[in-house]
């Protein structure tokens, strides 16, 4: 499936959080958006996934679906959102309940997500009795049980400490390596961009432009590759020279919540 | 007269010897002594106002500071915490209790319920009277607002029972607590009568609610209410209580004099000072003349105790079960101040 | 390598500091105080410090409720109060909740229903007992309305601010996932709104046996409000006392049952 974004402008009253954004989420790719914090990021995300209306512009998916597929444009979260008075399996039923699918289905499609995530033996658990990481690995189950054309992911590792980060990339690679799944990836991580993007998206601040799209040459599976470092640096380098002036002004930014 | 009354407080006050040296003038004009009666602003206090406003206690040597309350109940209780020296008010079980536990005895009269005297009302509500009740004895076996279990309207009905040949079992008494719910009750139609005091009486019948179908006075003549004190004022200050229960006589005989006295007809006319007296029992309870004239209630003249009455109030309170059954009524009077 | 101009120091142990401004559990020591308390409350009578009219010993006060335990008195006052703070507090949340519910929801409720609950809210409800028995009547239903009432406008006030602090993310997320709205009500607002409900019930079973005894004002036989009242205007201060202990016992075991409660519905937290 593909995203087309069209000159999207959003605005929260007088502040132009982004202006002129013309953007296409290829097929089968994973574009990485980044940015300082504050560059409507997570705003451009909800509005592709239609949970936030645009001031103008329009938003298109195009493209075929999986089979089975029950919720084209699905969510990872970065505060997980899971229902803390379910349990694991449960939290996988809430998204599953209000469609008409035969028991048995519903059933299977929980336990293949569960297993695939390795949280079978934590089907029974609630929320607050998993790690960060498997609460994570919750959300991503979730969103794998209805079948996704495509996955927006909002800086989904950004609450996790650094070797749980590692881990779920790790989970990340393998399911892009089987499903091929289209995903738009909001982080403010460089490194989770190179390690996991086909493309990365670097986004102005204040109002949010397009400022440019990088592309990664480097084959996904690659990247650890002693081979593979001069490029990903020089990429590196370039990503951080768009956005190191701003970063540091964001950073500079008293905070006026 | 008087020069007995100077001699005798001279001998027992204590200033009263040195005053007597120093000077011939009334004691009075030196120091009075300090006490205190707990009352409600209605027109059955008025001897203790006309006592107060016409100086005849400052006569007797007494400072006495009016303590106002506005619930019967409240006032033994004042008394028997030692708030108050004095109380003048209704009587209920309540009051029995507190009596019974030595805290507070009768040393006089207050008002009583007495034939030709409108103080307590029965009256019919509409439908009620409609369907046939007519007369006191009519109330047998009928739903009556009264403000509380062991109130005087609760004695009031078992009297009316004696008097008839029933008890309060064969009524339902209802219990609201106080008067704006009696009478919320009654105008909505939840009760078939009420027992209420004469100013709330004559308001419902004024509402068009409801028919005054009798007097207490005049079906079953009872003492009201009492002035009392504690068993420890009586002990320790015999001379005051004496003192207080004087004044307190002169103000009831010229009171029963102004508002008590009936023609040869027997209607009730105007006595010597009527006028000047409701003026002062209006100012005491913030109330106009002409309401305070409505509802003037008859006291004893020498504030005589109706001792049968009296006994008969505990005997009914103690079959009631309201009262300890150990209680003798001559325990609570002291009937050596008033002969 | 280090300044050998420096004096040699001997080793010292780092001194403890930390101690002290923790809470620890001390299981005995409330019922201690009660006992304690008790204690010293029934020698103040037995050394006629105090006069039992004005605070009865707690030998009295037992020997009170005994009394009414032997005569069933007791069971038939409970009986009569815990029905009408049963059906009284009913009414109220269930209204109260209907009422939350839109208030925490819709926006135009919200805008009508804030004013007008800081309007109503603060009423004395004892003062409107005449216009109830005008409404109502004297029988059970103006018992009801008083209970009733006063338990609804905390009720409001506690739904609709318990729907506020359920986490938007949550609900963000069912809409991503193309749940119905009902759906979402029902499963992640009602839910996410229990813990602020289930607090809300604390104060408004408080507020219904505080409401009892003034129920109970209008010409009630029995309930223990009415055996209160009763003791109350009759000066028998044992049996006031025992009333009142009933009361506080009922409202120990209201606090109980609703604890089970929370820690049944509420395990996830």
């Amino acid at each position: 499936m593909r995203l087309i974004i069209k000159d999207l402008c959003h605005r929260y009253d007088d502040l132009v959080v982004l202006e002129g954004i013309d953007l296409t989420v290829r097929e089968g790719e994973v574009l990485a958006v980044i940015g300082p914090s504050g560059c409507g990021k997570s705003t451009l995300l909800g509005i592709a996934g239609g949970i936030v209306a645009p001031t103008s512009g329009t938003i298109e998916t195009a493209g075929a679906v999986p089979d089975g597929c029950l919720n084209p444009v699905t969510f990872i979260f970065q505060d997980f959102a899971l229902l803390p008075w379910r349990s694991v399996e449960d939290n996988l039923a809430l998204v599953l309940e209000h469609h008409p699918l035969p028991a048995a289905e519903r059933r299977e499609r929980i336990e293949a997500g569960l297993r695939r995530m390795g949280l079978w033996d934590f089907r029974k658990a609630l929320p607050k009795q998993l790690s960060g990481g498997m609460r994570q690995r919750v959300g991503i189950a979730r969103a794998l049980a209805v079948r996704p054309a495509m996955l927006l992911l909002d800086e989904p590792l950004s609450a996790l400490d650094a070797q749980t980060r590692e881990l779920l990339m790790e989970d990340f690679l393998a399911l892009w390596q089987r499903e091929r799944t289209t995903a738009l990836y909001v982080t403010h991580n460089l490194d989770e961009a190179l390690r996991l993007a086909d493309r990365v998206v670097v986004l102005s601040r204040r109002p949010g432009r397009l400022r440019e799209i990088v592309t990664i040459e480097e084959p996904r599976d690659q990247r650890l590759q002693p081979s593979a470092q001069a490029h990903l640096a020089e990429v590196r380098d370039r990503l951080w020279h768009l956005i190191r002036a701003e970063a540091q002004l964001a950073d500079r930014e008293i905070a006026n919540a | 007269m008087t020069v007995v009354r100077w001699g005798r407080r001279t001998v027992l006050g204590v200033m009263g010897a040195a005053a007597l040296a120093l000077s011939a003038a009334p004691a009075f004009a030196q120091s009075l002594e300090k006490t205190s009666i707990g009352v409600l602003a209605l027109a059955s206090s008025g001897p203790i106002f006309i006592a107060k406003s016409k100086g005849y206690f400052e006569k007797e040597g007494l400072d006495v500071d009016l303590k106002m309350f506005t619930s019967a109940q409240q006032v033994p209780v004042a008394v028997a915490s030692g708030d108050v020296d004095f109380g003048v008010t209704g009587l209920t079980a309540g009051f029995y209790n507190l009596a019974a536990k030595g805290a507070v005895t009768m040393i006089a009269a207050q008002s009583r319920d007495e034939p030709g005297f409108e103080l307590s009302a029965y009256v019919a509500a509409n439908t009620a009277f409609a369907a046939g009740l007519k007369k006191p004895a009519d109330l047998k076996g009928k739903r009556i607002a009264i403000t509380t279990v062991g109130s005087t309207f609760h004695y009031m009905l078992g009297l009316l029972g004696q008097k008839y040949g029933f008890t309060v079992k064969d009524l339902t008494m209802v219990p609201l607590q106080d008067v704006p719910k009696m009478t919320a009750a009654f105008k909505g139609g939840q009760v078939d009568a009420i027992v209420a005091p004469v100013t709330v009486a004559r308001q419902m019948v004024a509402d068009g609610a409801g028919t005054i179908i009798g007097w207490v006075g005049d079906e079953t003549p009872w003492q009201l209410g009492a002035l009392f004190t504690g068993p420890k004022t009586i002990a320790q200050r015999r001379p005051t209580v004496e003192k207080f229960i004087r004044a307190y006589q002169t103000a009831l005989a010229e009171y029963h004099a102004a508002f008590n006295t009936k023609d040869a007809s027997g209607a009730i006319v105007k006595g010597p000072g009527y006028d000047s007296l409701l003026a002062i029992i209006a100012e005491a309870t913030k109330q106009k003349p002409e309401v305070v004239a409505a509802g003037l209630p008859y006291v004893d003249p020498q504030g005589k105790l109706l001792i049968d009455d009296v006994v008969n109030q505990v005997k009914f309170w103690q079959a009631e079960g309201q009262v300890d059954k150990a209680l003798d009524a001559k325990s609570i009077m002291d009937l050596s101040f008033v002969k | 390598m280090p300044d050998t101009s420096l004096p040699v120091t001997p080793a010292q142990p780092v001194r403890f500091r930390g101690g002290g401004f923790t809470v620890r559990t001390h299981r005995w020591a409330a019922l201690l105080a009660f006992a304690v308390l008790i204690a010293v409350w029934e020698s103040t009578n037995r050394f006629g410090l105090v006069s039992p009219l004005f605070l009865p010993p707690p030998s009295a006060v037992a020997k009170a409720l005994g009394a009414m335990v032997a005569d069933g008195s007791l069971w038939q006052h409970l009986k009569a109060s815990l029905m009408r703070i049963g059906v009284g507090w009913a009414m109220g949340t269930v209204c109260g909740m209907a009422v939350g519910f839109a208030m925490g929801i819709g926006s135009v409720a919200r805008a009508v229903g804030v004013p007008l609950v800081s309007a109503f809210f603060p009423i004395p409800k004892i003062a409107l007992l005449p216009l109830f028995i005008l409404w109502f009547g004297i029988g059970e239903p103006s018992k009801f309305a008083t209970i009733g009432f006063g338990v609804f406008f905390p009720t409001v006030i506690a739904t609709y601010s318990a729907i506020d602090s359920v986490p938007r993310n949550l609900i963000r997320m069912a809409q991503s996932f193309g749940l119905p709205w009902a759906s979402i009500l029902r499963k992640i607002v009602l839910p996410g709104a229990l813990p602020g409900i289930l607090a809300g019930f604390r104060i408004t079973a408080s507020i219904a046996l505080i409401l009892v005894v003034a129920a109970e004002m209008i010409g009630a036989e029995y309930g223990i409000g009415a055996f209160v009242l009763t003791a109350g205007n009759l000066m028998l201060t044992d049996q006031l006392l025992a009333g009142v202990l009933v009361l506080s016992l009922l409202g120990l075991a209201i606090g109980t049952v609703l604890s089970i409660l929370e820690r049944r519905l509420l395990k996830w937290r």
